[in-house]
């Protein structure tokens, strides 16, 4: 099985985001980054189906050359190797973001290294965009099933459960297929440290793709009005409980 | 012939609450213009009925057996459909999964932007939007450049309300020519779940814990007050990264996103892909050692304290309440 | 021992010689239990001087009539020989009392019958000893003056001087020759060959701070990296010594904080389950290269012992023979935590944060130093001039609210006293000490390294840290990695302030009973000074274990993320505590802050914990608290 994942380095936000000067990004001096939990979720399921099925994982990001970082983390679970589309500066729109991928997956299939099962992480932790993964699958011409916390693949075959309200709904597509997971579909392994070595050595190609213009033209970022609400202190300790229980009164839950 | 179609979800014959907020935004989109409907497969049309007051004029029901279970490429064709009928400005639909799922999928057939979760358009060609990011703790503004504006209303961010006294809309059924492609990924099967108690999504009250509640047995006294006031039982993602409760209690971004009416959170700090999970509640609570955690800019309310001394006060007070 | 990895314990000669000095012939640790301490002492010395007489009787027993040249007619020898042979006999029966009738719980787990036939074959061994000598008396053959020997020469009175005297004479030295070869046979095989090898291990034992862990090396091939001790081919050949030397006193057992709180480890035990896969996989490595050997984790130990660790280094004190338990735990952690990421999975949230926001609570870097705001404290910008003392002020009294109010204590005093400090802010990154007790040693280093370039740059030489993990972190472990600062704690540069009067605290403070930390005053020797400044602000009053001798709050070897099995180490501390009777606990430290805290809380005690600093800068707000 040769399974390809995609993902999108991120900054930690913590408690409060904040923005820089112009407006067209988190400022993100002093943060750490990583990339979304359902994208880590999407690496541990790709390294367990290779696992079980033989093959290897390529993990590919779009992003600014410090992504390689969060590509040898991703090496360092069980990937076997990494494409990054070098990106630098401004962030690309979901549809420049999928043209990229679908050309870089083109290029390896031309070059012999075709992907029998494609992951992605549900939507990205920032932008949020919810469509990456099914533009990619329309792009390539293959089915795509979203929203997954269970993926069992049998014989050219995947079987996708989704969460609804009152169980799962079962989908089974036929291989190659495109897939979007959501947290909570595995537990992530710990890398072990010779593993976090390894990666190291692990090959990482860049490519540098051509960007479609924006179609979607992010004009600037914004806070949330109401940024510094401050709650109403009902009280300090136990003694607040009575306070307590008339506020859930008002609102009509006690 | 300009206008707006918005996709509205439903079930056992009542719409969707998320779609009557898609509706909202299809209104403010339509701004005066003709506002048409999609309902999908069974059911459409008792819920169409609804929808007069929410100010559609036309419902248009797509039917066909196949339509039984939901297939995403099939719906999104249903849309086609009607785009090419109708030639809307905008295809407005909730913020849902499946509402994300659809119109990303009319996106990339069409080969046109698609702009989700937003909170609010703006007139003005091309159209500027505000939507969501970072599951609400930051916004973006931006445009679209296209000439059909694919949008899904951020869940929770525009009031849903009916306008006064309308008709119920025209109800037009219509067979969509489904092809089997459109058919390959559909719900094969769907297995019940086997869960018992509150559901987290759906529960009117939530108490949720942080990492202040220590440990895996610290949750017992969340579940004593949770148990009085009927209401389900969520975390953060630290207990869940801890192994104290598992993935399906985590409130947050990329766990259950609620909507309850009091979210009481309990040692939680409040880290933005937390608060991303809980905006949705119409009033919050926080109980924390610490009066300048993030959590506070948060919440409606607050006790500052030992959650471990607080949480079984209020639970005792709620029972001698009860008593009297 | 030829199995054993390499570790460097050359150098500081001097130091490992005083050693040798107090600790072997001075028999320092065993008299920190004077009772025990004596009677082995007797045993000891007695050997030490008996020793010669190992000789003489090999001699004397196949030639009647010889002896050692010159020392078998030396009558002082003789005295000694008697005086000590008496001494031995008497610290064998205090030993019998000892085991058989006050029983104390230290030896729970030790092989006890063992250590009678020991007890025995020594008692065996002076009795015949003597019994040999007062027969060579009575028969004329001894070669000193009779009456240097006051023991020999009266039991001499209970033999004739024939026949039945010289048989008996062959017969006890024969039996002493005998007893001899028995027990020098058996040594290998029982806890006595630390006669063997406690001398080595105490010469090679640690002489550098007890706080600093030896770092693993990540560069070079994979083959020759060790990540800790997964088998028992991992351990140094100081390990696999410090296994060889135990004697199962079972002293560390009964100080370690985990024992007594009910909890599976028992350091003593730990190094005999590790001494016993020594002896079980040694032999076969040593005949078989491909000989698998077995896990340590969990055939030798318990894999909830290696957990339940909190590094005091309590146990490591408290040994008379220098094992230093702590690095075979740490080793164990790191095999665990590198090589099969195995630990408790409450812990791995916090390394993950420690990794990506640089900080164990997984907040924002840049809300660092969000509680220094109000207080207009110095944030150093990359590129300014370094401070004359950088306050290093740590995650917890960064981000935890109990914790913050010692660095705002701290930032007022330094303040008042005017002192140039500056914080680091955003920029100052945990020091990785979690990580590293925890065993992630790769990722420690990844932190020092980085700190280590932020301070050089920033041109820092001196550094005042509020958390002793810091301060022990920072002052005895970063000179691995190319860090050398002065670093002190918080109470010893207060402590210098108040000395110079640049603070001038009221001593109105009520009674204060002060909480030893242990990375200040066991790993590191900081005692005098906090209690200086407890001192100056109330009225003290010692706990029982105090000093060197404190014990654990509980939140160290990253105990501060990790869930107890059984009773609560925090909440024995606070009940110590409360039992003096003071209206106050000091601290110095955040974890003891928060952990001694919750255990006053936990048992409803009315003792107010609080840190030093504030304690002083109450005392110095005019007018004082009521």
């Amino acid at each position: 099985m040769n399974v390809l994942v995609c993902v999108k380095r991120v900054p930690l936000t913590g408690g409060r985001i904040v923005l820089t000067d112009d407006e067209q990004a988190i400022e993100t001096r002093h943060l750490g980054h990583t990339i979304s939990p359902h994208e880590e979720c999407g690496v541990e399921e790709a390294v367990r189906i290779v696992e079980q099925h033989g093959g290897e994982v390529t993990v590919l990001t779009l992003g600014p050359p410090e992504a390689e970082e969060q590509i040898r983390d991703t090496l360092a679970t069980g990937a076997h190797r990494g494409i990054l589309l070098l990106a630098e500066g401004e962030e690309w729109d979901a549809q420049a973001t999928a043209a990229a991928i679908v050309t870089a997956v083109k290029a390896r299939r031309a070059a012999g290294d075709d992907y029998d099962l494609i992951v992605f992480g549900n939507e990205s932790a920032d932008s949020g965009g919810f469509q990456v993964g099914i533009r990619v699958a329309h792009a390539l011409g293959r089915p795509v099933v979203t929203g997954l916390k269970g993926i069992a693949i049998d014989g050219g075959h995947a079987r996708c459960e989704q969460e609804v309200g009152g169980g799962r709904d079962v989908y089974d597509v036929p291989l190659p297929a495109v897939v979007t997971v959501l947290e909570g579909i595995n537990l992530p392994r710990y890398p072990s440290v010779p593993a976090k070595l390894r990666a190291r050595q692990k090959p990482i190609e860049r490519i540098t793709p051509e960007r479609a213009g924006a179609r979607l033209e992010k004009l600037r970022l914004v806070l949330p009005p109401g940024q510094g609400k401050r709650a109403e202190i009902l009280g300090r300790g136990p003694d607040a409980a009575p306070a307590v229980v008339d506020v859930m009164r008002e609102l009509g839950v006690a | 012939m300009a206008g707006v179609l918005v996709l509205v979800e439903h079930a056992s014959g009542a719409v969707d609450d998320l779609s009557l907020q898609a509706v909202a935004l299809a209104r403010q989109v339509a701004a005066g213009a003709p506002l048409a409907a999609l309902l999908v497969s069974e059911g459409g049309r008792d819920a169409a009925a609804q929808l007069g007051s929410h100010g559609v004029t036309t419902a248009h029901v797509a039917e066909d057996e196949r339509l039984a279970a939901f297939a995403p490429a099939a719906w999104a064709r249903c849309v086609d459909e009607l785009i090419d009928r109708l030639d809307p400005s905008a295809v407005v639909a909730a913020g849902s999964n499946r509402g994300n799922e659809v119109l990303a999928h009319v996106g990339a057939r069409r080969d046109l932007p698609f702009a989700a979760n937003v909170t609010s358009i703006g007139a003005g060609e091309p159209p500027t939007l505000t939507r969501v990011r970072w599951g609400g703790s930051l916004l973006e503004e931006a445009r679209l450049h296209a000439p059909l504006a694919l949008l899904t209303a951020a869940p929770h961010m525009v009031a849903a309300g009916p306008v006064n006294g309308a008709a119920p809309p025209d109800v037009e059924a219509f067979a969509p020519a489904l092809e089997p492609a459109d058919l390959v990924v559909q719900v094969s099967e769907h297995v019940d779940a086997t869960a018992t108690g509150v559901s987290l999504a759906e529960a009117k009250v939530v108490v949720s814990g942080g990492r202040g509640v220590g440990s895996a047995e610290g949750f017992g006294i969340l579940e004593e007050l949770a148990a009085q006031l009927h209401a389900a039982v969520g975390c953060s993602r630290v207990v869940t990264s801890a192994g104290w409760r598992p993935h399906t209690d985590q409130v947050g971004q990329t766990g259950t996103k609620v909507s309850p009416d009091l979210y009481i959170a309990c040692g939680i700090s409040g880290a933005t892909q937390h608060i991303a999970g809980c905006k949705g509640a119409k009033k919050m609570l926080a109980i924390n050692a610490d009066a300048e955690a993030p959590i506070l800019n948060s919440a409606d309310y607050a006790v500052i304290g030992d959650l471990t001394e607080i949480v079984p006060a209020i639970t005792a007070e709620l029972r001698r309440a009860r008593e009297r | 021992m030829r199995l054993g990895k390499p570790v460097d314990r050359s150098g500081d000669v001097p130091q490992r010689a005083r050693n040798e000095a107090t600790i072997v012939l001075g028999q320092r640790k065993l008299f920190q239990r004077f009772g025990p301490g004596l009677m082995h002492a007797a045993i000891f010395w007695g050997f030490v001087v008996l020793f010669p007489t190992i000789l003489m009787a090999m001699i004397a027993a196949v030639d009647r009539e010889a002896t050692l040249p010159w020392l078998g007619s030396q009558g002082w020898f003789a005295l000694l020989v008697d005086v000590f042979a008496v001494l031995v006999l008497l610290g064998v029966v205090a030993a019998v009392g000892i085991r058989k009738v006050q029983r104390p719980a230290r030896f729970e787990g030790s092989h006890l019958g063992e250590a009678d036939l020991i007890l025995a074959m020594i008692a065996g061994i002076v009795t015949t000893l003597l019994l040999w000598h007062a027969s060579r008396i009575a028969l004329g053959l001894h070669e000193w003056e009779a009456g240097w020997s006051p023991v020999s020469n009266a039991l001499s009175g209970l033999f004739g001087d024939g026949t039945l005297t010289e048989v008996l004479e062959r017969v006890f030295i024969w039996a002493h020759v005998l007893i001899i070869l028995s027990f020098l046979a058996y040594l290998p095989h029982s806890k006595h060959l630390h006669i063997a090898t406690a001398a080595f291990n105490v010469y090679f034992g640690r002489t550098g701070p007890g706080g600093r862990l030896e770092p693993l090396r990540f560069d070079g091939p994979e083959e020759e990296m060790r990540f800790g001790a997964g088998t028992v081919p991992d351990l140094t050949w100081k390990q696999t010594m410090d296994a060889f030397s135990c004697t199962e006193c079972g002293r560390c057992q009964d100080v370690c904080p985990a024992w007594n709180t009910g909890k599976d480890l028992s350091p003593k035990l730990l190094i005999m389950g590790i001494r016993d896969q020594v002896f079980a996989d040694g032999p076969k490595l040593l005949r078989d290269v491909d000989f698998d050997p077995s896990p340590l984790v969990p055939d030798a130990v318990p894999e909830t012992s290696v957990w339940d660790c909190v590094t005091c280094g309590a146990c490591v004190q408290e040994c008379p023979v220098s094992i230093e338990h702590v690095d075979h735990i740490v080793d164990l952690r790191r095999h665990l935590v590198m090589v099969e990421s195995r630990f408790p999975s409450e812990a791995e949230p916090m390394l993950r944060d420690v990794e990506r926001a640089s900080n164990p609570w997984g907040r924002a870097q840049t809300e660092r130093a969000d509680w220094a705001e109000k207080l207009g404290v110095r944030v150093l910008e990359p590129g300014e001039p370094a401070p004359e003392v950088l306050y290093w002020v740590g995650c917890a009294a960064s981000f935890d609210e109990r914790a913050k109010t010692a660095a705002e204590s701290t930032a007022k005093l330094l303040q008042a006293a005017g002192v140039d400090f500056a914080i680091l802010g955003p920029r100052e990154g945990c020091t990785g000490d979690p990580a590293r007790r925890m065993g992630n040693e790769y990722l420690f280093q990844a932190h020092a390294e980085q700190n280590v370039a932020t301070l050089n740059e920033a041109g820092v030489t001196k550094i005042v840290a509020s958390c002793p993990h810091c301060f022990n972190t920072l002052g005895n472990e970063y000179g691995d990695f190319g860090g050398s600062y002065e670093v002190v704690h918080h109470t010893e540069l207060l402590a210098d302030l108040v000395r110079e009067g640049r603070l001038q605290p009221t001593a109105d403070g009520g009674s204060i009973t002060y909480h030893d930390s242990c990375y200040l005053a066991r790993h590191n020797d900081v005692r005098s000074d906090p209690r200086e400044l407890v001192a100056a602000v109330g009225e003290p009053v010692e706990m029982a274990r105090s000093g060197k001798r404190t014990f654990c709050c509980g939140a160290g070897g990253a105990h501060m993320w990790m869930e107890e099995r059984g009773g609560a180490i925090n909440e024995e501390r606070a009940r110590e505590a409360s039992e003096t009777g003071a209206d106050t606990l000091a601290v110095a430290c955040p974890f003891c802050t928060v952990m001694l805290d919750d255990g006053v809380r936990a048992r409803g005690d009315e003792i107010r914990v609080v840190d030093v600093s504030t304690l002083l800068v109450e005392s110095l707000e005019d007018p004082p608290p009521a």
